[in-house]
């Protein structure tokens, strides 16, 4: 009836999956125990959780089977794991590894079986134990390999490893992970994308995700860089927005000089002065999304309507 | 008579609170520091606890739970100002959204029986 990763646990009549976890000695966090503060958050990877374990989530968790175990009595069988779970390692061979500025690559490569939402990120392994995560800006039905956009970090760990890495060369793949996609959006509201840097990666992955839906509603992108070179979709998006009469792309070169500071964040708060009723998405720098999240929902965006993935440095 | 939960809405009056209440408390510079570093996500959860609790609504808290939820803010200086700051937030919370003097008397009431035990005194 119940199982904890790859073990069977015991669910008493009448008995909560919390409790059954807690009987049968697993270390499973919880709080209020009536379904509000979300402690105990765990995940469904095979079977359906019952709707009311699954109330105040987001159309994104629900989607990908999180749910409350506090306030979870099962109606059918369940494998469940815990949140944060990336699951089986699975073999990746890189297909190619391109420029896309001075420091920044374009990572392809191929994995079977691996499904994934535009804008989720993975977690690549490289020599067994160096792990880092990177975002997909990839469309499973339109790609056959997993794509990524990654800065080098001049004394970075992964980015020297990433350096000496040739095509043919293989490594593993875990996750996916992260609820940063297009889910719970209507065709017809407004989508306001926000990146900096890679932070474009799962934007570009959200962006090709919902034009494929038939998103009808007016979407526009900011992204930011440091230099012209960091605006390393600049041509492409400038031909998208040309040839999609509702995307409408806003490249921003950081500019000290700005009164309001010059960065995207700045640059986007000032034009986005209506944004009750819009979608957001905001990736990136962890100061850029938190900045963002906080002035956007302090301006009246309900949370259910912000996603965000914050890129914070491993460690 | 229903009981005060079921006379607020439920958990529809939670959800409808949670954010017009969390919005004023990060905008109240007596209180916002307590509320800074947390993901607004998750913070936004937790006030859900807090105020289903308030709402005199189905929660298992014990004055224990409630001691170490704050312990950690106690460390930080909080005092009985703070508490009256949060209770008066929820007041205004309430009254914008047109709950009626009673029941904002009979919230406060029930927020206000917990200080002992949130101040971990
Ligand atoms: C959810 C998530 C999604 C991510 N998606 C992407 C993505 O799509 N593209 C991408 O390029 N990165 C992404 N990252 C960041 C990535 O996981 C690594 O942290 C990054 O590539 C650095 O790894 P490294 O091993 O090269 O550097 P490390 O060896 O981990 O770090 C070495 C030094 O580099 C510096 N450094 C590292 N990261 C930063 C930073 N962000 N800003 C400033 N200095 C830094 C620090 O000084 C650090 O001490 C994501 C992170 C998360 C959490
Ligand atoms: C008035 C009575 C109060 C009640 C009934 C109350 C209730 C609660 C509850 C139920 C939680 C969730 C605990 C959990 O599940 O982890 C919580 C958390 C929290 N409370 Fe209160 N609270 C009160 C006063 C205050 C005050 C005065 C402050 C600060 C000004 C405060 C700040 C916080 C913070 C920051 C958290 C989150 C703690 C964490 O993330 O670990 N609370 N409170
Ligand atoms: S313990 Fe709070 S939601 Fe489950």
């Amino acid at each position: 009836m119940l199982q904890f990763e790859d073990r069977s646990v015991e669910l008493r009549l009448g008995e909560t999956v919390l409790e059954a976890l807690e009987r049968a000695g697993i270390d499973a966090p919880s709080s209020c125990r009536s379904g509000n503060c979300q402690t105990c958050l765990h995940r469904v990877v095979e079977g359906v959780p019952p709707p009311e374990s699954q109330v105040g989530l987001t159309k994104g968790q629900k989607a990908l089977g999180f749910f409350l175990p506090c306030v979870c009595l099962p109606t059918s069988p369940l494998r469940i794991t815990r949140p944060d779970d990336v699951g089986a390692r699975r073999d990746a061979v890189i297909r190619a590894i391109d420029p896309l500025a001075p420091d920044v690559i374009r990572l392809r490569v191929d994995a079977d079986d691996f499904a994934y939402r535009p804008g989720q990120f993975l977690e690549l392994v490289a020599d067994g134990d160096l792990r880092r995560h990177y975002s997909l800006a990839s469309h499973p039905e339109d790609d056959p390999f997993l794509e990524m956009h990654i800065r080098l970090h001049e004394n970075g760990r992964m980015s020297r490893r990433l350096g000496e890495f040739k095509p043919g060369d293989r490594l593993h793949v875990a996750g996916p992970s992260g609820t940063c996609f297009y889910e719970g959006v209507h065709q017809d509201q407004r989508l306001l994308l926000i990146g900096a840097g890679t932070g474009l990666a799962p934007l570009y992955g959200v962006l090709r995700d919902a034009l494929k839906r038939g998103h009808l509603g007016p979407i526009r992108l900011y992204h930011g860089a440091r230099s012209r070179d960091g605006l390393y979709l600049d041509e492409e998006l400038k031909a998208l927005s040309r040839t999609r009469a509702h995307v409408d792309y806003r490249p921003c070169l950081l500019d000290p000089d700005a009164p309001a500071g010059g960065d995207v964040a700045a640059t986007a708060l000032h034009g986005e002065q209506d944004v009750k009723d819009s979608a957001i998405f905001l990736c990136g720098g962890e100061n850029l999304v938190k900045r963002l999240k906080r002035d956007f929902f302090m301006r009246g965006v309900s949370m259910k309507n912000i996603r965000s993935d914050a890129f914070t440095p491993s460690g | 008579m229903p009981n005060l939960y079921e006379r607020l809405g439920g958990e529809n009056a939670v959800n409808a609170a949670v954010e017009l209440f969390y919005r004023k408390v990060l905008a109240d510079g007596r209180i916002a520091q307590f509320f800074d570093g947390v993901d607004i996500d998750q913070q936004i959860a937790k006030q859900k606890s807090f105020l289903t609790m308030a709402f005199g609504g189905p929660n298992n808290y014990t004055g224990a739970d409630m001691r170490n939820a704050h312990k950690r803010l106690v460390a930080k200086g909080l005092n009985d100002s703070h508490v009256d700051a949060v209770i008066e937030n929820l007041n205004y919370t309430l009254r914008d959204l047109g709950v009626p003097e009673k029941e904002v008397k009979e919230v406060a009431a029930i927020a206000n029986s917990v200080r002992d035990d949130v101040l971990n005194r």
